[in-house]
């Protein structure tokens, strides 16, 4: 049985020719060196052993590649993009609701009330944090920049605006009008589309991590390497079987038991994750940004229904530009029956149903202004004037319930997020780990038979 | 070998079913981006056409020998629509500082005209209040008469030949003129000290036309904006050299700001009428008729000394011309 069949091939294919290159050369003598290998049992088994050292240090590598590319993206999400999402979503809401905020408490008379000071005030300090961190964290991506910038040289500009509009209106001088019209012009012009990049910039940066962290690639890619490295080994064994006496090489057994158990706890790690990273999204963060743009988009509309009353109806671009914004919430397929479609999936239709009832609350208090400013009855006890801090009201109970049912998905998005990295726990230092010591499992055992030819 | 060939097809199969299962929804960012991209709306540019001449420009339809007792509209009249209406519909400026303002202090548009506009309804229902103010842009101010959403529009029309081809006006309520406010520190004294620098008016309005009509060597760059007071914030800033507007409304602006001067003589009358529907002359003379009464009884004087006094020199009523 010891006794090699394939001894004729000795001397196949000697006859180098003395002119060829040197890699010619060192390629013929490695070929050699392979021929030479080949030609005795022992040397096959060597062979074997390098195959064995190779397939190992390539399904390590290629593993923990694609294990590692899930795993960067699930913690990129976990850890870094899911928090910048939220930061552009503070700075946006932020700037949407100080813009509603200041044109509705300037719209009551000389004198904001100091309830809407302080909402103000503080929308302006979450901005300026939310901006720092975006500065700090996400100033490299692709044009955040240049928006980034925008906020950042006009923010002190619209302040400006703002304060000399109130400074004007405690003076009783309509010239304040003008300067918060022009505050909000800035704002709705310069300051929100920045805001509005930044955010389009760090939505689509987690939805990269989502496909990066559930690229079915990677999992196949996983499969396929783990499948051709146990095939390896078993051919190994076989090979081994064959020209020994002994059925079973117990380290090589144990070096395949390893690896298979590797590799399912990796594609069992690999689909954990997967499934906990699309839990993630489609509970946490699709919510999450339904809900933010709902936010900014009801702060758009209360800014204009405040400013069409603030510019005493003497400007058409408000109610338009709030027409505009109740068509894009309100048509088939828009954010308002996307909330409702999220809150079935994600078991918080209470919460959905809330909201759709101040929702329909806001908008027929907004008719009933609208009605009134068109119909002259800016003034007066039952004048539009007087009615529209019950529309702020509701505008700022709206924006509340949005904010904690923001909050709960963002709980919900952390606890999955948090389940992907651990389900991917561990196997970055397993399969190098356990491929080495499969490895070394298999060059025992196939050291004992060569040495057997000793 | 092929065997685990088999096995190895059977896995990736199951790895790309199931990884099929959980496709990523991109639907929520898709539609949130969308509609976080909804433009600003904006509204139409508005249009200036080329000034017209005519005969008699502020002359309107003579009043009635005597006024209607208040609550007794003759029958058929538009006074008695409004009257069976309870209450006068009346275009204002709620910008115009002392004028036709809302004041930030009391929640009221106020002022000159709105006094008027009360001395009205006063004349038809001997209620001051029975009112209901529409605040126009200049823009709106015609076609609101045109389209009977109100009933008389008192918000400083300049009374013009191409707009008295759209509406009714009632005689001569204030003659104002068009003057230039510069800052205090600037040393021009004329609108021909500003040739080639910019001057603000709000956009398609009388002065702007006056403007566009100088001779080229005194010819500003004008500069509309969507209100008269945005021009004042313009000027405040510096990035208008002057704003040519009525005088009425560049006394507003020197009270709102005092280190602002009106220089230079007058650049044209400026008489401002009560813009009615043409196909109410009735009540363009029964306006007249209250109109002539407040001159001649000092109320229009009171209202000037009232509202206007503290910021320039009182003038005397206008002169009411009649024809027809």
């Amino acid at each position: 049985m010891w006794v090699d069949e394939n001894l004729t091939l000795e001397g196949v294919g000697t006859a180098v020719a003395p002119a060829r290159s040197r890699r010619r050369g060192a390629a013929a003598g490695a070929a050699g060196w392979v021929r030479d290998r080949l030609a005795t049992t022992p040397g096959r088994l060597v062979l074997v052993q390098i195959l064995v050292v190779v397939g190992a240090v390539c399904f390590g590598a290629i593993a923990t590649g694609a294990e590692q590319s899930r795993e960067r993206a699930a913690k990129s999400a976990r850890s870094q993009t899911e928090r910048l999402l939220v930061q552009a979503k503070n700075l946006y809401t932020a700037l949407s609701d100080a813009n509603a905020t200041v044109a509705t408490g300037l719209l009551s008379g000389g004198l904001e009330t100091a309830a809407k000071r302080r909402r103000y005030l503080n929308d302006l300090a979450v901005a300026s944090g939310a901006l720092s961190t975006l500065t700090r964290e996400a100033g490299a991506a692709a044009n955040a920049p240049a928006a980034l910038g925008t906020i950042a040289d006009q923010l002190p500009t619209y302040s400006g605006l703002i304060e000399t509009a109130r400074a004007n209106n405690r003076l009783g001088f309509p010239i304040g009008a003008a300067y918060l019209r022009q505050a909000a012009l800035l704002m709705t012009s310069s300051l929100l589309p920045a805001a509005d990049h930044l955010y389009t910039i760090e939505s689509e940066r987690l939805n990269g991590d989502y496909h990066t962290g559930t690229a079915t690639s990677a999992l196949v890619t996983f499969v396929a390497v783990s499948a051709v490295a146990l095939i390896l080994l078993l051919l190994a064994q076989w090979y081994v079987t064959r020209i020994s006496r002994r059925i079973l090489n117990i380290p090589m057994a144990v070096a395949t038991v390893a690896l298979a158990a590797v590799s399912v706890w990796g594609i069992v790690g690999l689909l954990g994750a997967q499934n906990s990273l699309e839990t993630a999204q489609r509970n946490g963060s699709d919510p999450v940004e339904a809900l933010s743009a709902t936010t900014v988009l009801l702060s758009r509309a209360q800014g204009d229904l405040s400013l069409t009353l603030v510019n005493r109806g003497t400007d058409v671009t408000d109610p338009l530009d709030f027409n505009a914004v109740k068509r894009v919430l309100e048509r088939p397929g828009g954010l308002i029956a996307e909330i409702s479609a999220l809150a079935g999936r994600t078991g918080t239709t209470a919460a959905a149903h809330t909201f759709d009832t101040e929702y329909a609350a806001y908008q027929a208090k907004a008719d009933q202004l609208t009605g009134l400013e068109n119909g002259g009855q800016l003034t007066g006890a039952t004048g539009a004037i007087a009615l529209a801090p019950q529309a702020s009201a509701i505008s700022e109970q709206l924006s509340h319930d949005l904010a904690e049912q923001i909050d709960a998905a963002q709980g919900r998005f952390r606890r999955a997020a948090a389940d992907a990295t651990s389900s991917l726990t561990g196997l970055a230092f397993a399969i190098p780990l356990v491929t080495a010591l499969a490895a070394v499992l298999a060059l025992v055992g196939l050291r004992q038979r060569i040495n057997e030819y000793r | 070998m092929r065997r685990p060939l088999c096995h190895v097809f059977g896995i990736a199969l199951l790895v790309v079913a199931l990884a099929g299962c959980g496709a990523s929804s991109d639907h929520a960012l898709q539609l949130t981006l969308s509609a976080l991209a909804t433009p600003i709306a904006k509204a139409p540019p508005s249009t200036t056409t080329p000034p017209v001449k005519c005969q008699n420009l502020t002359a309107s339809l003579r009043p009635p020998a005597t006024l209607p007792a208040p609550n007794q509209m003759p029958a058929g009249s538009f006074m008695a629509r409004i009257q069976k209406q309870g209450y006068l519909v009346a275009g204002v400026n709620a910008g115009l500082y002392r004028f036709g303002y809302l004041n930030p202090a009391t929640g009221q548009i106020e002022g000159f005209e709105i006094d008027l506009v009360r001395e009205l309804a006063k004349a038809i229902f001997n209620n001051p209040n029975a009112i209901r103010l529409v605040a126009l842009t200049v823009p709106q101010r015609l076609p609101f008469v045109e389209q009977n959403k109100v009933d008389i529009v008192v918000d400083a029309i300049t009374i013009t030949c191409d707009r008295r081809r759209q509406v009714d006006f009632s005689s001569v309520y204030y003659d104002a003129k068009q003057r230039l406010l510069v800052p205090a520190s600037s040393s021009v004294q004329s609108i021909g000290a500003l040739a080639h620098k910019h001057v603000c008016a709000s956009a398609g309005s009388a002065p702007i036309q006056v403007m566009d009509a100088l001779p080229a060597v005194d010819r500003p760059v004008p500069v509309g904006e969507p209100q008269a007071i945005d021009c004042l914030v313009a000027l405040q800033q510096g990035l208008v050299d002057g704003i040519s507007t009525d005088s009425s409304i560049l006394l507003g602006f020197k009270a709102q700001d005092p280190n602002t001067n009106i220089v230079g003589a007058s650049l044209g009358d400026v008489p401002y009428g009560m813009a009615i529907n043409k196909a109410h002359p009735d009540f363009v003379r029964f306006v007249n008729g209250v109109l002539a009464k407040l001159e001649r009884n000092g109320t229009w004087q009171q209202l000037q000394a009232n509202w206007l006094g503290q910021f320039g020199p009182r003038q005397a009523p206008p002169q009411p011309q009649y024809q027809g």
